[in-house]
């Protein structure tokens, strides 16, 4: 039976009710909305990732600069003044486009200390510090420009150059492919054959890099392969393709990892007994005079047949050690990027001329800024391409530092060398900080369609009843304002 | 500039000054003991030991200045930068897996037998750097070098137990060394950490001793465990010792035969001795009361031990040894008079269980038998992670059931802080004469984070083996307990994505319930009625 009121008893009106009143209703959909839309930037803002603005001009108009260094010719003793003028133009038509800015002028009283020098010598060219003897004439002036172009800005081989660093480790290795079979090299001095071969050099490279020292013996290094037996029981020899293989890194520790300096790695390879001698063939298959070769930016290589006569085990004899590390001196300059003075040119050979070595550091720095200014336009372009990569305020600054020290090196390309090479070095390494900044990875992996995986079922089931009242609720007081409408016409 | 000459001047100095390492002044010595168990399994012990001489460890001290330059020949230049870099006295890493039975087995040569990996090292303080940043980073550098995963032996397993772990000779510097000490019970060892244990070898695997060093019969050993041990002797250097030890039972191929031969333990034999090692010697343990023959014949024989020089023996070299009589598993055991040499067998027995079935309580139960007949000390250790947490309130310790509180003394203890601390307990326990000392503590499991649980994480987590050290009479060897697992509450990793579903649905209905009743309009209807 249906429940049925009485009809004398008369309920309140709910439309009477506080929070029934049109007014009151529309207030609550109202303050919904309200809490909703003023919660949108405070969800945005953290959800957001932090995206610093990187200054994209400054990495951008930086392409345009390029490094140029004044270098200043001062000829003394020469009578002829008219041959410097001549010389300047030899000299800027072999490497005007070098960033170098030569001139060329007679000995006067504003002599600068920095500046190179040429003095006429009789028959002899010899360069020592900055300064260069040269049998100067004017039939021998094509010649001497020739031998100041290369002077100032030497051919090397930048394949075999190992990348910059300012702290490289060196790591000697003598390894004994097999000293169980006898007649092996069982020490070395390597203290003293460093302190005469190798000291000298790293000292007066010490404007560029500084060096770590670390060496080893190892008694068992066996190839990764079979050397090929020589026909006429010469020995046995390496082709060229064994060369490239020769490091066998899965057998033989050659540096340990306790820093992330670069290694550059120098092994004297003693082959076992039974396969000496061991020589290095040329193309051809012939044995080639030489016993060394070069690996390009890892480190030389000197195999060293022990005497036949050797009975036994021994000590690295002193002489053979000496001929290793001067081989490992040269390899050394060469990975460093160190170039021979010209041919024809005698130098004091036991230190580096001035010529070189600011040969160098020009290098270093043109190197380490063209590196720098790559490795900016790069950051700049991926955190354009990758919309969900974070720039945090640290790969802001170093960027921003690492412009500072370019922009620095342009100013003092014209006073040192040494600062010019150390802000070109700071730029880079600030710049390849910022590149491999961890942080830059931090959302990469976390897409947006996982983020909408998790908030769709809780904002799905909440929005639509609230878009569908605050949809009725306008409906409604549209069709009240029509009606109000239509009562007052 | 001015430094680089300093350090030419330095470099000369130490040349004029007859320093230079670099040759003849470091020795490496390889040993090889091999011994007949009383439960008629064979223990071998490989020990390399390259000392540099005249070498001390670096102060750290000097840490902030540029060191000199490394140059080594027998010394591994891998661990000796590690060395210098992080200015370690003291070191021992253990990479043991099985259990060693004391019971069975005696002392072990090499006392670091506990399961898993164990490293302790003493590490000089005053550097810039602190001593905790050089232990994570030694850690880290070491886990590198051997493959293995010590980087998690990381705060949440670091103690400090200075009592149990104590050092050899340690340099007088101004700044006290402090000791860190982690374990790992749930690592394994395997070939892995074997390739780069052989190549800090001089000779490698190549020739000597080193070359019976067969991962593929090592790794299926009983019980097999490798060590390093870095240590400072005053008299002579820097000592690294290298160490293997393995136990292979000879039983599993013939029921009654001991025979061994290093054909049969190792499958191969030592073709060539290694050129650089000062001495090399396999030595031996003869039994005492019972027939064998060995072969070939020992360089030397003597107080029960047969030695062989392996640079004097004919190649290849394959010493064995026969057994004419059978061996009878069950007598053996019990009778010493059949047992082969004098061996250090522990005196004490240790069971060490976790009880409780539930997941967040537990009773830690430790039973120490005393065979000696005399009263003995021992210190004794108990390091956990904070997933394990004592009751230390509810520490007791009794014999035959009646409380004897006065046998515990001396307890040190470093309370865990959760994800974050290890706890460690230290005490000196004395142990009456022939007695078993039971110890007992209540134990609360951790509720841990789901991101602390491991991939496999119903498996239970591994704890470290307690340390217990004879103090004064016995030989001060450390004795370790066998690994405990245990279970933690483990949730279902699908969960969180169930939590977030459910959530959600639950504040839609709550949200869309509450939402509704504020905003719906409600009228009176009357119904007809008829």
């Amino acid at each position: 039976m249906p429940h049925v009121h009485p009809q004398h008893t008369t309920l309140r009106d709910p439309s009477k009710l506080f929070y029934q009143t049109e007014y009151n209703r529309r207030l609550i959909i109202a303050s919904y909305w309200v809490i909703l839309i003023a919660a949108i930037p405070i969800w945005w803002h953290t959800t957001s990732i932090q995206r610093l603005s990187l200054p994209t001009s400054r990495v951008h108009s930086q392409a345009g600069k390029q490094l140029r260094f004044p270098v200043e010719i001062t000829l003394e003793n020469i009578r002829d003044v008219s041959l410097s003028a001549a010389l300047q133009q030899l000299i800027h038509e072999r490497i005007g486009g070098s960033g170098l800015e030569v001139r060329v002028r007679n000995q006067d009283n504003a002599h600068s200390v920095e500046s190179y020098t040429v003095s006429a010598h009789n028959d002899i060219a010899f360069a020592s510090q900055r300064h260069l003897m040269y049998p100067v004439r004017s039939a021998t002036l094509p010649i001497l420009a020739d031998t100041l172009s290369t002077l100032l800005v030497p051919l090397t081989n930048s394949h075999h150059v190992a990348h910059y660093s300012p702290r490289y480790r060196l790591a000697f290795t003598l390894l004994n492919e097999d000293a169980a079979a006898g007649q092996a090299i069982t020490s070395w001095d390597i203290s003293g054959a460093i302190s005469h071969h190798l000291l000298p050099i790293l000292d007066s490279l010490s404007a560029l890099h500084n060096f770590t020292i670390e060496s080893q013996v190892q008694y068992h290094a066996p190839l990764a392969f079979s050397p090929i037996s020589l026909l006429d029981g010469a020995g046995f020899g390496l082709t060229p393709e064994d060369l490239t293989v020769f490091i066998n890194s899965a057998e033989w520790t050659l540096s340990s990892s306790v820093s992330n300096d670069p290694v550059l790695h120098f092994i004297a390879f003693i082959p076992s007994a039974s396969r000496r001698p061991l020589q290095i063939l040329n193309s051809q298959g012939r044995p080639s005079s030489s016993y060394t070769f070069l690996l390009p930016q890892w480190g030389g290589i000197v195999v060293y047949n022990p005497p036949p006569e050797l009975q036994e085990s021994t000590h690295f004899p002193p002489s053979a050690l000496n001929s290793v590390f001067s081989t490992f001196a040269t390899q050394l300059l060469t990975l460093l990027g160190v170039a021979d003075v010209p041919a024809g040119v005698k130098t004091d050979s036991s230190v580096l001329t001035g010529w070189q070595l600011d040969a160098l550091l020009r290098r270093r720095a043109l190197e380490n800024s063209a590196e720098a200014q790559e490795t900016l336009r790069s950051i700049v372009k991926i955190v354009d391409q990758i919309e969900n990569m974070p720039v945090g305020q640290d790969v802001r600054g170093d960027v921003q530092n690492s412009l500072t020290a370019l922009d620095q090196m342009y100013t003092s390309a014209s006073t040192s060398l040494n600062d010019t090479l150390h802000q070109s070095a700071d730029a880079l390494s600030l710049a390849s900080r910022a590149f491999f900044n961890p942080g830059m990875l931090a959302l990469l992996y976390f897409p947006a369609e996982h983020k909408y995986a998790v908030y769709m079922p809780l904002f799905a089931s909440a929005v639509i009843p609230l878009i569908a009242t605050a949809a009725r609720e306008i409906r409604a007081w549209r069709r009240q304002r029509r009606e109000v409408q239509g009562v007052q016409q | 500039m001015l430094h680089w000459k300093c350090r030419l001047l330095w470099s000369l100095y130490f040349t004029l000054a007859g320093f230079s390492h670099s040759f003849s002044s470091e020795t490496f010595e390889e040993e090889l003991t091999v011994q007949t168990l009383r439960d008629g399994k064979v223990a071998t012990r490989f020990s390399f030991s390259t000392v540099l001489g005249g070498a001390t460890p670096r102060n750290p001290h000097n840490l902030s200045i540029e060191d000199d330059s490394q140059h080594y020949t027998l010394f591994p230049l891998t661990l000796g930068q590690i060395l210098r870099e992080y200015a370690v006295t003291e070191l021992h890493l253990t990479l043991n897996a099985g259990k060693w039975n004391y019971d069975r087995w005696g002392y072990p040569d090499e006392e670091g037998v506990g399961t898993g990996a164990e490293l302790w090292a003493w590490i000089g303080d005053g550097a810039v750097a602190t001593v905790d940043e050089r232990w994570r980073d030694l850690r880290n550098a070491l886990a590198g070098l051997f493959c293995a995963s010590l980087g998690s032996l990381d705060e949440l397993r670091t103690t400090a137990p200075a009592l149990t772990f104590t050092p050899g000779a340690l340099p007088d510097w101004p700044l006290p060394h402090a000791i860190r000490h982690a374990s790992l019970p749930s690592e394994h060892v395997c070939t892995e950490n074997l390739t780069p244990f052989l190549k800090l070898l001089p000779c490698k695997s190549l020739s000597g001793i080193a070359s019976l060093l067969n991962s593929h019969r090592l790794f299926d050993a009983d019980w097999h465990g490798m060590g390093l041990h870095v240590s400072w002797l005053p008299d002579d250097g820097v000592q690294v010792r290298l160490t293997f030890q393995a136990v292979t039972d000879p039983l599993r191929a013939s029921s009654n035969k001991r025979d061994w031969s290093f054909a049969s333990i190792f499958d191969r034999s030592i073709e060539r001795a290694c050129p650089v090692a000062a001495s090399s010697r396999i030595v031996v343990a003869l039994p005492v009361n019972a027939a064998y023959s060995i072969n070939p014949q020992p360089s030397s024989d003597e107080q029960g031990y047969a030695t062989f020089n392996v640079a004097e023996q004919a190649k290849p070299l394959d010493v064995s040894m026969q057994w004419p009589a059978n061996f009878e598993h069950s007598k053996s055991i019990r009778l010493a008079t059949y047992s082969v040499t004098p061996f250090a067998e522990s005196p004490l027995s240790i069971r060490r269980t976790l009880k409780g079935s539930t997941q967040d309580h537990g009773k830690l139960s430790v039973f120490i038998q005393n065979d000696a007949t005399t009263t003995t000390e021992v210190a004794y250790l108990e390091t956990m992670p904070w997933i394990v947490q004592f009751y230390l309130h509810t520490l007791t310790v009794s014999i035959d059931n009646i409380v004897r509180d006065d046998l515990l003394k001396n307890i040190s203890y470093t309370p865990p802080v959760p994800h974050s601390r290890a706890m460690m307990f230290q005490a000196v326990l004395v142990l009456p004469a022939r007695s078993t000392v039971h110890l007992t503590i209540d134990i609360t499991k951790a509720f841990l984070r789901y991101t602390e649980h491991p991939p496999d994480a119903q498996r239970g987590w591994d704890l470290p083996p307690a340390v217990l050290v004879p103090l004064g009479g016995l030989a001060r060897q450390r004795i370790y307990t066998p690994t405990l697992l245990v279970d933690l509450a483990t949730p279902d990793f699908s969960m969180p994505y169930n939590v977030i579903i459910f959530t959600c649905t639950l504040i839609a209905f709550i949200f869309g319930s509450v939402f509704n009743y504020l905003t719906r309009k409600f009228v009176v209807l009357y119904k007809e009625s008829n």
